[in-house]
């Protein structure tokens, strides 16, 4: 089992760089403020000639210009660690999925993950792409700007050290409160988010029953309602910039008075250090503030990173190296005690020991719910038992090699996945084999697909899955068949089809299965009355567990759940 | 900005906080400009050695800009962001209105929710419109305009370049990248959808992908979609942010035009010396107030999309028209409806083989009709045919024998028992859900609907997800008839209404549900063929079709499609 978690770190280089450029950044800004000062002062103190200045100016022009470039620089690395970084979560969920075992819940949770591939990661980019530039930024400016300050007037460095803290300390309460709060709101939030669409998703049903007015005004209730709510948690926030606005405008107003002072009073400061600390103490204060938005920012995009995080950390199967001698017969395949439970007791199956010779027609019967889609994955090594073996030829299934396994085995399920692309090449992803157009048209021959493709307009090329034809149940099934004929497995997988398909494919259906079943051991997940009759072996399974084997007549005879439900509530309950 | 037009109508009725927010928001602006050319006269003035009077009176002017500045920022936060939030419960109970008589027909040519969810999500980011693109830049002028025209009292020249730099940060700086950004949006837009297809397929078709071995392939094919999106989206960023690095630029740089001419001008005489700190600090502060701008782009951008892709949407659907809703007057009829078919023909615009061929079927007053057949045979059609969803592309569907196209959609709505294939339940109670059915209904007339349906377990305030997520398909299906057995009408047209139900279950509901409907006509299709013995009528259609009609023991005799139909499910189970 390999199932070491790579975490994906912050690039160092990355933020090296950003370090240099933040530090470049602040001399900048230093200088800007340093050269703006400098020429009013000569200006308007020292009286010097315009041309007199004209250096400086330039200088000021190209201070401004770096400062503009090193900002960009800043992010540009940002942009790139995000899109880097975002790349990387993609591959390493892909490669985590890739080697997961498959779930019978899978498709379930489909919507969700897809939203962890796309949106979730995509989340994760203003963490790369703002928040660390922002938080390298802010964290190395203040302390560039209050060096300064120290250096010119230590009086205003240390109202600055005084009245700084208050910033983040503010902003820490009202974080935590604004949390209280939203928590408090929650129900109120969570209750009106879906709602919008829940009343869009039901608006056939609203029509046809006539109640569109009432959910309409409901709707405006419950979204009015919605805005306070969120009014309420805003209005916190509100408070605590206007709070940080008052601290920010108490300190400056400090430093201004502090200045003036000194300068008309005391005469010991230079208007050209009081101006110049002037010009320094706001961008100080609001690079400071800058900081608690980052925060701010950065929290959500955690959040992201953490769901993705959970995803990776999935379990992950491990095939092994043996190969599967190429044979003339289809393997033997035995069970050893299997158990598998999924979840909290949510699903189970228990202790099964099943043995199924070469060429063995085997069709598994019970209720739904009783254990048989998962009975044949765990058969056909789609998901691990959690005790006990599967064995192939008298060795763990598991130890051989994934493709040498699945190469001889076709897995016919009730909704076969057809994927985008044409007919022939939804065909051909059946084998591995170099095929020709004759083989293709030759497997959809005999499983009477290609009748399906003699309607069409562009026969084998015709597109199909998403953004192509549909196909219908019963040619999705013939499609399936086609795959195995033109593979030839030695072991087939077979989840009969519960809805009664029409008259002809289920012809097809049954020819086709009689002909596949010549070369190969048939494991079918039955639901027809001849599938049954014909079978060497029948399993019959309930809640999990197996409750007997044998043969149609003495399973008949014997097992009165058996004639129950084969024979009463025959015609009756699908699936 | 056409398709944003609709917005604008609706944020006009939040006419007042958006007044206040914009003159809040100016009062804001202003008063930083104030707060920093103050400081920077006081400053200068200091210099001079003044009285110490002066000096107050400035110094308490600078504080009092301050304690305005921070309020008026807060009063421009809550009136935009309140009046943000109204717009947006408006725009949704609009579209909402807007959508409705588009209903049912969308929700066939859209199947998947998705397209709903994105609907959603396209109302929800037009709250940015207000508040990132149709406000700030009306901020933004008026602030500049008060600031030049007080620093024109000084300078004229220096007015004249913040107009020029007024006119670049504002106008052109965020015009030029907003093209740009309308450039890139789709092809950022496009690659995502690549993306998530390609995701939602090697989810969607793992376990074949995985018998195949074609997994590892497919993780390639995934790396390189994911790294083109990344790549786009990269590309869209730089764009993003060489905007707001050149917003930045000439900012600065009209700071140090102002700085430039104001040396000038004071070396010359032509200004006082006292006033030049005072200019360069106004310069710098008036485009750090309007540096919302530099963002403007990109939410123009995502709001145009949002609007553009809604209106879009109301447009290919509205060929419906808007139909007065005049429900409430019109009552249920009194007598069961009778329907016929004359050589109906449908055909879905897009596609190359009609659904409905040249159908023709009469179908009395209080006959019970089954309708049987493989998937894809056309029999969900024809109820939305009856339902008068879709037109007939060729013949005609007539109830009473009047034609449908005469009938007022909501009266044959009206006067119909439906049960689809996915009925809708909301978020809410089982009760909130049969009301429905009924302006009036009581709680014991629930009650009793429940017990025919076999769902004695439930009890009215048990609570149901949305979507009746925690209910499973057969108790939805129940509930779905339960609700439709409340409702008026003496028609009832049920499509697959228990495929979920075990047979046995079934047998009861059909009991109940026929004894219901005995003085009502009834149309039920069904793949299931067990219980349709008590049908007047079984119509057996394929491929558009109908191949057999008549009793059931009628059709069996035949030993036709019906027969093998017949056949197969007695083999399964």
């Amino acid at each position: 089992m390999n199932q070491k978690r790579q975490q994906i770190p912050i690039p160092k280089k990355n933020v090296l760089f950003l370090f240099i450029f933040s530090a470049l950044l602040g001399v900048m800004i230093i200088s800007q403020a340093y050269f703006i000062v400098a020429i009013i002062d000569s200006i308007f103190l020292k009286g010097v000639s315009f041309s007199t200045v004209l250096p400086m100016l330039g200088l000021l022009l190209l201070i401004m210009a770096g400062r503009v470039l090193f900002q960009y620089v800043n992010r540009r690395i940002g942009v790139q660690m995000a899109a880097d970084v975002k790349q990387a979560f993609r591959r390493s969920l892909f490669h985590t999925a890739a080697r997961s075992s498959f779930h019978s819940s899978f498709t379930s949770q489909s919507g969700k993950k897809v939203s962890t591939v796309t949106d979730v990661v995509d989340e994760t980019d203003s963490y790369y792409s703002q928040y660390i530039p922002q938080i390298i930024q802010t964290s190395l400016i203040p302390f560039l700007l209050l060096l300064v300050v120290f250096t010119q007037h230590v009086h205003s460095g240390l109202i600055l050290l005084i009245t700084a803290p208050f910033i983040p300390i503010f902003m820490v309460i009202v974080g935590l409160q604004t949390k209280k709060k939203s928590e408090e709101q929650l129900d109120q939030l969570s209750a009106f988010s879906g709602s919008f669409l829940d009343a869009l998703q039901g608006l056939t049903t609203l029509k046809l029953y006539g109640q569109t007015e009432r959910q309409k005004k409901k709707m405006e209730t419950s979204s009015l309602r919605f805005r306070d709510a969120t009014m309420e948690i805003l209005k916190i926030a509100f408070t605590n910039s206007f709070m940080l606005e008052v601290i920010t405008m108490l300190g400056i107003g400090i430093v201004a008075l502090e200045l003036a002072i000194e300068l008309v009073i005391y005469e010991s400061l230079s208007f050209f250090t009081a101006f110049f600390i002037l010009i320094l103490v706001p961008e100080f204060y609001t690079s400071l503030k800058e900081l608690g938005t980052a925060f701010h920012n950065g929290r959500s995009s955690l959040g992201a990173v953490k769901k993705i995080e959970e995803e990776r950390t999935e379990e992950v199967s491990m095939w092994g190296k043996e190969t599967l001698s190429i044979m003339d017969r289809p393997p033997l395949i035995e069970t050893e005690n299997i158990s598998f439970t999924y979840g909290e007791k949510r699903f189970s199956l228990e202790h099964m020991n099943i043995h199924i010779p070469p060429y063995q027609q085997v069709a598994i019967v019970g209720r739904s719910g009783s254990g048989k889609s998962t009975l044949l994955h765990l058969l056909a090594g789609l998901i691990v038992p959690t005790e006990g073996q599967v064995k192939v030829e008298g060795r763990r299934l598991l130890d051989y090699e994934e493709n040498e396994w699945f190469r001889h085995l076709s897995y016919i399920s009730q909704h076969p996945y057809i994927f985008s692309g044409t007919i022939a090449e939804n065909i051909v992803i059946g084998t591995d084999r170099e095929v020709t157009k004759k083989d293709i048209e030759e497997a959809a021959e005999r499983s009477g697909f290609a009748e399906v493709v003699r309607d069409l307009p562009k026969g084998y090329e015709t597109a199909v899955g998403e953004g192509g034809r549909g196909l219908s149940g019963g040619e999705m099934q013939r499609l399936a068949l086609a795959r195995a004929f033109l593979k030839r497995p030695s072991v087939i997988m077979f989840d009969e089809p519960t809805n009664g398909l029409d008259v002809k494919t289920e012809q097809i259906l049954k020819k086709s299965m009689n002909e596949l079943r010549k070369s190969a051991t048939v494991i079918t997940v039955a639901h027809r009355l001849h599938t049954v009759q014909e079978a060497d072996k029948i399993l019959f399974l309930d809640h999990g567990r197996l409750i007997a084997a044998g043969i149609h007549e003495e399973l008949l005879n014997r097992v009165e759940g058996y004639r129950e439900m084969v024979l009463i509530e025959r015609g009756g309950a699908n699936g | 900005m056409k398709n944003l037009f609709h917005t604008m109508k609706v944020m006009k009725r939040e006419k007042k906080d958006i007044v206040i927010s914009i003159m809040a928001g100016f009062v804001a602006g202003v008063t930083a400009v104030g707060l920093f050319g103050a400081s920077g006269y006081l400053i200068s003035k200091s210099a001079l050695a003044p009285p110490l009077y002066a000096l107050i009176v400035v110094t308490s002017l600078v504080k009092l800009l301050g304690f305005i500045r921070a309020g008026s920022r807060y009063a421009e936060r809550y009136f935009s962001h309140r009046a943000t939030f109204t717009v947006l419960s408006h725009l949704r109970v609009s579209f909402f209105e807007k959508l409705e008589p588009l209903a049912p027909t969308i929700f066939q040519s859209y199947k998947s929710g998705d397209l709903l969810a994105r609907i959603v999500g396209d109302i929800e980011s037009l709250q940015h419109y207000f508040l990132r693109v149709f406000y700030p830049p009306i901020v933004a002028m008026m602030v500049f305009l008060a600031t030049m025209l007080f620093t024109s009292f000084y300078s004229i020249y220096v007015a004249a370049i913040l107009v020029i730099g007024l006119f670049l940060t504002t106008c052109l700086v965020p015009a030029y990248y907003t093209i740009k950004q309308q450039k890139k949006a789709p092809e950022v837009r496009r690659k995502r959808g690549v993306l998530s297809t390609e995701v939602t397929e090697f989810l969607y078709g793992f376990r074949d992908l995985k018998i195949y071995h074609k997994l590892g392939e497919k993780e390639t094919r995934l790396g390189v979609a994911s790294n083109e999106y990344v790549q786009e989206q990269k590309s869209a960023s730089l764009n993003l942010i060489s905007g707001q690095s050149l917003h930045t630029f000439v900012s600065l740089f009209i700071t140090w035009l102002v700085l430039s001419i104001g040396a000038y001008l004071v070396s010359t005489n032509q200004l006082d010396g006292i006033w030049l700190a005072m200019l360069v600090l106004i310069s710098l502060t008036v485009f750090e107030e309007v540096g919302a701008m530099a963002t403007f782009p990109m939410y123009l951008q995502e709001s145009q999309d949002a609007a553009g892709r809604l209106s879009a949407f109301m447009k290919t659907e509205d060929r419906e028209g808007r139909q007065k809703n005049e429900t409430d007057s019109m009552p249920p009829l009194s007598e069961p409806l009778s329907i016929e078919m004359d050589h109906v023909t449908f055909q879905f615009p897009d596609s190359s083989r009609p659904v409905i061929q040249e159908m023709t079927l009469s179908i009395s007053s209080g006959q019970k009709i089954a309708i049987v057949g493989p998937s894809g045979s056309g029999k969900s059609t024809l109820l939305q045919l009856i339902l008068n969803i879709y037109d007939a592309t060729e013949g005609e569907v007539r109830l009473n024998d009047l034609s449908v196209k005469n009938w007022k959609k909501e009266r044959i709505w009206k006067n119909t028992k439906v049960v689809l294939q996915d009925n809708h339940f909301f978020h809410g109670t089982v009760k909130d859900n049969l009301q429905l059915a009924a302006d009036r209904v009581r709680d014991d007339e629930m009650v009793s609907a429940l017990e025919k349906v076999s769902l004695h377990s439930f009890s009215l305030e048990q609570p149901v997800y949305e979507k009746g997520a925690n209910l499973s398909g057969g108790e939805k299906q129940r509930l779905a008839i339960a609700r439709a057995m409340l409702k008026p009408g003496r028609l009832w047209l049920l499509d697959e209404p228990v495929s979920s139900v075990d047979a046995w279950t079934t047998k009861q509901v059909y009991h109940q549900l026929f004894e219901e409907a005995s003085q009502d006509t009834l149309l039920l299709v069904s793949h299931r063929l067990a219980g349709l013995e008590m049908m007047d009528k079984i119509i057996v259609m394929d491929k558009g079709r109908i191949i057999e009609a008549g009793a059931y023991d009628e059709l069996l005799d035949r030993k036709g499609y019906f027969y093998e139909m017949v056949q197969i499910e007695k083999n399964l189970f």
